[in-house]
């Protein structure tokens, strides 16, 4: 079997600039979301470095206000973590390789996208693309030049609260995930009762969740659940219209296009996320 | 050997004159209640009776028959232990969990004695529960990571399970799939490798399937979950232009504390007290204000303003645990006293936090006020820290107090603190009784324990009390010590070691490590070259 070393050493032989090839960075498909990944993740938002990630969207000391100014000089918070100009407001939870993050970063040029993945090397593929990415295209030919964009290593399930801080959302996109079809392994799906209270924290009120996927059960799991949480509604029909970033999501995912290849059917479901109701 | 008292709860009764306090104590599968005032045995109870199973039909036989070697049943089933011992805010009623995950409601009468009301087997063991300030509902977290509401008294009529606002997608999602015959998910359009597709041929080629999974029998509610696993539950009030909000605050292996909204609304997250590095073990409330200290195996206790969830200030415990014996686990081959070892000089052992608790003192103008005592496990001593310091941001003073062995649990019968302390050789007391002090105006910070010998000679009643209970240091241990096995082991998990790993629905057979790098087959490209 051609070991991992290999792969490695032709991941690493590519050119700066040079598209990732995803036959370099395959990993299986399943991954436990319940054991300790040795992963990394801010013990708050707050501590977040959201400046590797997003460089062009750090809060940058204009060059003409002296350096040992005290306004100036602080230009982090108290974890020392560069100050943004933005926040991520799109998420997309099991980004795979990334093809939903490529397709909306162009059209949504004022947004910070961020896609969330638990494996490694899938992680690390997207990463390199939007370097690779960066490098090849500028603001002026693709809007937002890819800046936008960017990925991280995460388990959502666990630590969705470490990243994002309430209502900072618009958007979560969760396509084709895991459907774990043993009755026994129900917990481990990305959409439960008791995590979609997670989803509602992160969401502000009036923002959508986006979920397809080829698995009609999963589906099916996946409204039920949805529309029997009170802080979420279906949104359907004439509301749907108009919504660019639905048709990227149906057409432009690594899996969706497999999925098409295959000629099979795919289900698309979208949430809105409604205000909290005054207490009792 | 003797078996300490794991858990012990105080009890105060209304009566005409006085109220009558009682020291409710759980001994491995034993309850037994002392008459504080008087110094005697109120009542017992123990899980045994229930466990135990006496073959009549063998004694039969062997009167009718000679004498033959009979293969009878091995000794009757090892009784469950207490694990949660908790009392109702109008001391009416006691609430036990024990280690098969049944939850006992018990009524307290006059005289101290227990009735058993209603016997309950939850899901999954409980790991926090609480009765709620109505006196009519229970909460309770488990390992699995899922509150649960119940009544305190289950009504008498049969199971109609009332659907929560969470807990309603679940029940009738189960109810869908036992009543459609099993169909397999899968479609050969989802499934896209020649290996799975053989497999799903032979799922549709079967018949037979059994829905295993039985819905609860008894009124429950599931309030909230995490996916991870819970550590402590506390449900707690606020006051918020003149009405009552009531809040539910949970603590999670995974560093988190959340902060939800009660019941009806659980489902609905306010906030999140984030900043803990390692696992939470416990949450307490300091009454009067709005602060809550978390602690666990962060090198401090963490104190949060919750309603915000911005963290006041963190209070250095590790410092305070340096220097201190530290009773290990080993036992010597001759079966002799556990080793103690100093905590600062083997890696391992680091903070657990196993108690937080608030207890009155007096301090030296004779007025009461409320420290925050608190327990690291295996580390025999007290650690009291005024409430008055806590508020503060700067100043750090924590009084360390010396016991004979590690607390297992505390519980206040008015201004007298009593310790359960793991004494395990016959003849050591496994109660001190005392009361907390401020001997000296000018250090605010210090607090003795004054041993209050008159209580404690009036809790001698439960020497001996222990007898015929099965101790035996390793099962000890097991029940006492779980604290630091909540500590990540960054990477591998082995299933065996894992503490979630029997109530983990993801098991063995799910790559654990879930970053291997197989060769995967891209059949849309591979197959094609």
């Amino acid at each position: 079997m051609a070991g991992p070393p290999n792969k490695r050493q032709k991941r690493d032989d590519k050119q700066e600039g040079q598209m990732p090839q995803k036959k370099f960075y395959r990993q299986r498909a399943h991954a436990n979301p319940f054991s300790d990944h040795d992963l990394t993740y801010p013990e708050t938002p707050e501590a977040m470095n959201w400046g590797d990630h997003y460089p062009s969207y750090v809060a940058t000391v204009p060059a003409a206000v002296p350096k040992d100014d005290p306004v100036a000089t602080e230009d982090g918070n108290d974890y020392g973590v560069p100050r943004m100009t933005k926040q991520v407001e799109v998420a997309d939870i099991g980004c795979g390789f990334g093809g939903l993050l490529f397709a909306l970063a162009p059209k949504m040029p004022e947004t910070l996208i961020l896609g969330l993945e638990i494996r490694t090397s899938v992680t690390e593929f997207v990463q390199e693309k939007a370097k690779a990415l960066r490098v090849q295209h500028s603001p002026e030919s693709v809007p937002g030049g890819y800046q936008n964009v960017s990925c991280i290593r995460a388990n959502t399930m666990k630590f969705l609260p470490n990243f994002f801080a309430k209502a900072q959302l618009s958007k979560i996109f969760l396509c084709f995930p895991d459907p774990h079809f043993k009755a026994r392994k129900h917990k481990a799906r990305i959409v439960s009762t008791t995590l979609n209270s997670e989803y509602a924290f992160v969401v502000r009120p009036g923002g959508r969740v986006y979920t397809i996927t080829d698995v009609e059960d999963l589906h099916r799991w996946m409204v039920e659940h949805f529309e029997a949480h009170p802080s979420f509604e279906r949104v359907e029909g004439e509301e749907l219209e108009g919504d660019e970033v639905l048709k990227v999501m149906t057409t432009e995912t690594e899996e969706g296009k497999k999925v098409e290849r295959n000629g099979g059917t795919k289900y698309v479901a979208v949430f809105t996320r409604l205000e909290d109701p005054p207490w009792p | 050997m003797q078996h300490p008292f794991q858990c012990i709860a105080s009890v105060r009764l209304p009566g005409e004159a006085t109220s009558y306090d009682y020291l409710v104590t759980a001994c491995g599968p034993r309850l037994t209640v002392v008459d504080v005032a008087m110094g005697e045995i109120a009542s017992r109870w123990s899980t045994e009776r229930a466990a135990s199973t006496t073959s009549n039909g063998d004694d039969d036989e062997q009167s009718e028959r000679p004498k033959k070697k009979q293969k009878t049943s091995t000794a009757a089933p090892r009784a469950s232990n207490i694990i949660k011992l908790i009392v109702s805010p109008d001391q009416t009623h006691i609430v036990t969990v024990t280690d098969d995950k049944l939850i006992r409601v018990f009524g307290v009468k006059t005289g101290g004695l227990l009735d058993e009301l209603s016997q309950r087997c939850m899901p999954k063991r409980p790991c926090a529960i609480q009765i709620l300030p109505d006196n009519a509902t229970i909460i309770c977290g488990d390992k699995f990571g899922d509150v649960y509401s119940l009544p305190l008294l289950p009504s008498d009529s049969p199971v109609v399970t009332e659907q929560a606002s969470a807990g309603a997608a679940e029940s009738e999602v189960s109810k869908k799939e036992k009543e459609a015959a099993f169909k397999p998910s899968a479609t050969n359009l989802t499934v896209h490798t020649k290996r799975n597709r053989k497999a799903l041929e032979a799922q549709m080629a079967q018949k037979d399937f059994t829905n295993k999974k039985e819905p609860l029998k008894f009124e429950h509610k599931l309030l909230l979950g995490h996916v991870s696993m819970l550590t402590d539950v506390l449900y707690a009030t606020r006051e918020v232009e003149r009405k009552h909000r009531g809040y539910i605050i949970t603590a999670d292996r995974d560093e988190h504390v959340r902060i939800s909204r009660g019941p009806p609304q659980s489902h609905i997250i306010e906030g999140y007290c984030m900043g803990h590095t390692h696992f939470v073990s416990k949450l307490c409330l300091i009454p009067g204000t709005d602060m809550l200290v978390s602690g666990g195996g962060d090198d401090d206790l963490y104190v949060w303003d919750w309603p915000t969830g911005k963290l006041r200030r963190k209070y250095e415990i590790f410092g305070a645990m340096l220097g201190l014996p530290y009773v290990g686990d080993t036992v010597m081959n001759d079966g002799s006293t556990q080793q103690a070892a100093t905590v600062g000089d083997m890696s391992d052992h680091k903070v657990a936090v196993s108690g937080l608790c608030t207890a009155p003192f007096t301090n030296a103008k004779g007025q009461q006020e409320t420290a925050l005592l608190v327990t690291c496990e295996r580390v025999p001593a007290l650690f009291v820290i005024p409430v008055n310091r806590l508020q503060l941001v700067k100043k750090y003073e924590i009084t360390q107090i010396d016991l004979d062995y590690p607390p297992l649990d505390i519980t206040c019968i008015g201004d007298i603190v009593v310790i359960s302390l793991d004494g395990r050789k016959d003849g050591q007391y496994r109660l001190t009784a005392n009361k907390l002090v401020q001997p000296n105006a000018d250090d605010k910070g210090h607090v003795m324990l004054k041993p209050d010998e008159d209580t404690e000679a009036r809790l001698k009643c439960l020497v001996g009390s222990a007898e015929g209970v099965r101790a035996d240091d390793k099962e000890l241990d097991e029940l006492f010590y779980s604290v630091a096995n909540l500590r990540k082991r960054g990477g591998w998990v082995t299933p065996g070691e894992d503490v979630a790993a029997e109530d983990d629905p993801v098991d063995a057979e799910a790559d654990p490590n879930g970053t291997e790098i197989v060769e995967m087959e891209d059949d849309a490209t591979v197959r094609k070259a």
